[in-house]
């Protein structure tokens, strides 16, 4: 019983965390004006690349939840999952750093205004869900279900 | 072995990254293209005397900056005033979404009832100008505009800003 639970945890947590970046993706493909904006607001990006980062990112973050919610090439999916989070935790970082008052734009644009620190502990949890999200399927691909192999034994 | 994989995972991250520039591009084919023309959601005429309207008009960034540099527009800037200290357009003054709330009926103090008044706060994610536009328009404000763009689109377009540090 014990070892069914610690085989689930990988297994929820991917599911989670493309659940996640769907909650993530839906509201901003649904507004891509609004994230404009938010993306605009980090002083990062000129104008042209806000909205085109603001129209391509939400669809990274949704494809990349869909594959993770139902479990196929998981690995690169969370591979870009993983390099997202570490993006957002630079512009986070730097938005505090250089002293921004802005929603972080994490998840719904007009939503409640999210602190950039309590935005890049949540961005740095995700990155943890992640990293065992990998460390799992590269367990698996190179042990392929142990249990099955001594069955057929 | 371990190569053949880690190239498998880089063609398949090439061809997720792909696929969503693609249907992204394609969903806001709009969008983008009108922001690669540098106004989005810009009103095609020029803005003229607009008469009293329960909602403000929203203007574009050119538009703004010609009534800016003409000095035929009075700016007013929603956000707070500590956020205007720091850093505002030049030329415009505060006027808190929170502090006209208050008023109820906000006064620009020698401001002529007819003239143009652009409100604007932080960018499209941000609704102050729109509410601060409302009220100025109840206020009996005839020509009130709201720059959705707001100060994120004009510092970015290298336009004069001024206050503390940035």
């Amino acid at each position: 019983m014990k070892l069914f639970h610690a085989r689930m945890i990988p297994v929820a947590l991917r599911v989670a965390l493309g659940a996640i970046f769907i909650y993530a993706a839906v509201p901003k493909i649904a507004d891509p004006v609004a994230f404009a904006g938010s993306v605009a607001a980090y002083r990062i990006l000129p104008y042209f690349w806000s909205y085109l980062t603001a129209a391509v990112l939400p669809f990274l973050e949704l494809l990349c939840g869909v594959l993770l919610v139902c479990g196929v090439r998981v690995r690169s999916g969370a591979l870009i999952i993983g390099v997202l989070n570490l993006v957002f935790m630079v512009a986070l970082a730097s938005a505090m750093i250089r002293g921004l008052d802005i929603d972080c734009g994490c998840f719904r644009p007009e939503g409640a205004k999210t602190a950039p620190w309590v935005a890049l502990l949540r961005d740095t949890l995700f990155l943890f869900m992640t990293a065992i999200v990998i460390r799992h399927e590269r367990l698996q691909v190179r042990s392929p279900l142990p249990e099955r192999t001594a069955f057929r034994d | 072995m371990a190569q053949k994989s880690s190239l498998k995972t880089v063609l398949e991250i090439a061809v997720i990254v792909f696929v969503s520039a693609v249907f992204g591009i394609f969903w806001n084919r709009t969008l983008l293209a009108d922001a690669w023309r540098g106004a989005p959601a810009a009103p095609q005429a020029a803005p003229a005397a607009q008469q009293a309207e329960a909602l403000p008009m929203p203007i574009g960034l050119a538009q703004v900056k010609e009534l800016h540099d003409s000095g035929q527009a009075v700016l007013v800037d929603a956000r707070s005033g500590a956020s205007f200290a720091k850093e505002h357009i030049s030329g415009a003054r505060s006027l808190p979404l929170e502090e006209a709330t208050r008023q109820r009926t906000p006064q620009l103090e020698g401001v002529a009832k007819d003239a143009v008044v652009i409100a604007y706060c932080n960018g499209f994610s941000c609704h102050d100008s729109m509410d601060l536009g409302k009220l100025l328009i109840k206020a009996g404000y005839g020509s009130v505009y709201v720059f959705e763009g707001g100060l994120p689109e004009w510092r970015d377009s290298g336009y004069p800003t001024s206050g503390g540090a940035r």
